[in-house]
């Protein structure tokens, strides 16, 4: 369990003060995968080194199994350290270190015998399946194997926790789902806290249990991953999660809604059901359906043309149906 | 020709002797001087602003003697370490003072290519300031520091040639003394010949084993 509470940093230099995290508040819950999205400035990077302290936080605390790193001695967060992981955009693999000495560095830091080092190494190398890549240099490995040494070396000591800063950003798509992939096994057969940063909205629909949106150092929103994509509250959430809504201009935007359809409504036809019983006509501009870890949000802008009682009417029948209707433009 | 061998040898076995040692000593004091001149700068791992500008303005003024002043104005030092200010030990003396923070401007350029993902990924999992420095810094920079070492040889080789100002002897004393001074020239193409395979020698081989060091 992770608490981090009023959490700011302030870059200044000289008489330049920049707020990089504004009084940032999160509870992230062990076994959880807590992705934290954001534009490039946003104050992600800022915010996920601060929880390992490699930035050092300008107020506030931040709780990791009820230790407050904040105030701890150097020696104590070193050894707090060794319980975190982390992986990073750039790998940050020692280019002169074969792929198991990098997987094994963690391990002779804290001068683990060499015979519990090699089985630990071996033992990981098979979990990112890099077996045969061992004694192989990263100069010599594709994006994505380097970043399987690099979660490899995340894990070999063990840790509670595994801060991801960026790891797929220069990864392709292909890639990337691999590396996702991976992530969610480890989360699920170890138990470890994952916090992720990311500016893809993808990512964070692939793999994360709860979610928190950063935009100039605040948190506008934050909470399960399918409560927020399905029903965000903030509008600036709302333009995030949801680019269906950027609409030709050359439309006619009269009466334009947007219905968010959750698990449960999803398998009905009630659109149709609709057209029948409240005899409109319903023209469909876009529409998808997103999985969210493996369930699925369908989402449609319509245009609705008819009079305002009628559309009360249909936006309380589609509420009974668990589809939230909500007005884009209305002319 | 028997006389030219004879005077060269032991010659070549001074000068030798002079680079080495003061190699050595170079090495022992330069790396750990250009390694701390970066971890002491600012945002790195042992910030010291005292530390690094007092070392930075003393490599600078050392750096600015040329090398003949240098050996005469540090001659009480010498005498003081090695007591005599004559002969080939005492020239290692004034040697092993300018190669030194030429080899920790070096070592300081070395140690900053270092990706800093690198370091911040060893802080990440609790490496020290000093296990940063043994287990990380110095590996992946060991490449480059291989060239550092072969062109700061090659320099000593040039100081040393200047040795015989303070009675150093050496190659390039004898040049000097027989080649120039008693015309025979013979004797100075011999050893110049000498020079330049020498420098070849080091060049090359330092970078063969820059090379294989080299995982990048």
């Amino acid at each position: 369990m992770i608490k981090i509470e009023n959490l700011s940093k302030v870059y200044s230099k000289e008489d330049n003060k920049v707020v990089a995290l504004d009084n940032i508040n999160l509870f992230i819950e062990q076994g959880s995968i807590f992705g934290i999205i954001g534009l490039s400035g946003a104050g992600k990077s800022s915010l996920i080194r601060c929880i390992n302290r490699i930035e050092e936080p300008t107020t506030g605390n931040i709780l990791i199994s009820n230790v407050n790193v904040s105030n701890l001695s150097t020696k104590r967060l070193r050894n707090l350290r060794k319980n975190i992981g982390m992986i990073f955009q750039g790998f940050n693999l020692l280019s002169s270190k074969t792929v198991f000495d990098n997987i094994a560095f963690p391990l002779k830091l804290s001068k683990v015998p060499k015979t519990e080092i090699s089985k630990r190494v071996n033992e990981l190398l098979e979990l990112v399946d890099l077996t045969d890549k061992a004694n192989s240099y990263p100069s010599q490995l594709s994006g994505g194997q380097k970043q399987r040494v690099g979660i490899a070396r995340a894990l070999v000591s063990n840790p509670n926790v595994l801060l991801c800063d960026e790891a797929t950003s220069a990864l392709d798509p292909k890639t990337t789902k691999q590396i996702l992939d991976l992530l969610k096994r480890i989360n699920k057969t170890f138990g470890i806290t994952i916090i992720l940063i990311t500016h893809e909205m993808d990512v964070v629909k692939e793999i994360c249990t709860h979610v928190a949106i950063l935009e100039n150092g605040q948190i506008l929103e934050a909470g399960n991953t399918i409560d927020v994509f399905s029903t965000p509250r903030q509008k600036a959430t709302q333009d995030f999660v949801d680019q269906l809504r950027v609409l030709p201009t050359s439309l006619d935007k009269d009466r334009i809604f947007s219905l968010s359809f959750t698990h449960n409504s999803a398998g009905k036809p009630l659109i149709s059901k609709i057209i029948r019983e409240f005899e409109v006509d319903i023209n469909i501009l876009s529409g998808k359906i997103e999985w969210i870890q493996d369930k699925p949000i369908g989402k449609l802008i319509v245009q609705i043309k008819t009079d305002m009682s009628t559309l009360h009417l249909i936006q309380t029948f589609l509420k009974e149906n668990n589809v939230k209707m909500e007005v884009l433009n209305y002319e | 020709m028997n006389d030219i061998i004879a005077l060269i040898i032991p010659s070549a076995i001074e000068t030798l002797y002079m680079v080495f040692i003061s190699l050595a000593f170079t090495i022992l004091l330069g790396l750990p001087l250009g390694i701390t001149l970066v971890v002491t700068e600012k945002g790195h791992i042992l910030p010291n602003r005292v530390i690094n500008f007092i070392l930075s303005y003393f490599i600078n003024i050392t750096r600015s003697l040329p090398f003949v002043i240098l050996m005469v104005f540090i001659i009480p030092f010498t005498r003081f370490l090695v007591g005599t200010t004559i002969g080939t030990t005492a020239a290692i003396v004034p040697l092993v003072f300018a190669a030194t923070p030429f080899f920790a401007r070096i070592v300081e350029s070395s140690i900053n290519e270092v990706d800093w993902g690198v370091i911040e990924a060893s802080i990440a999992m609790g490496a020290s300031p000093l296990q940063i420095i043994l287990k990380a810094l110095i590996p992946e920079a060991m490449s480059s520091l291989v060239l550092g070492v072969t062109i700061t040889i090659i320099n000593i080789l040039g100081y040393s040639a200047m040795a015989g100002v303070v009675g150093g002897g050496g190659l390039g004393d004898l040049a000097v003394r027989y080649g120039y001074h008693r015309f025979q020239t013979n004797l100075m193409l011999i050893t110049v010949l000498i020079l330049v395979i020498l420098v070849q020698v080091i060049q090359s081989s330092g970078n063969k084993i820059a090379q294989a060091i080299n995982k990048k």
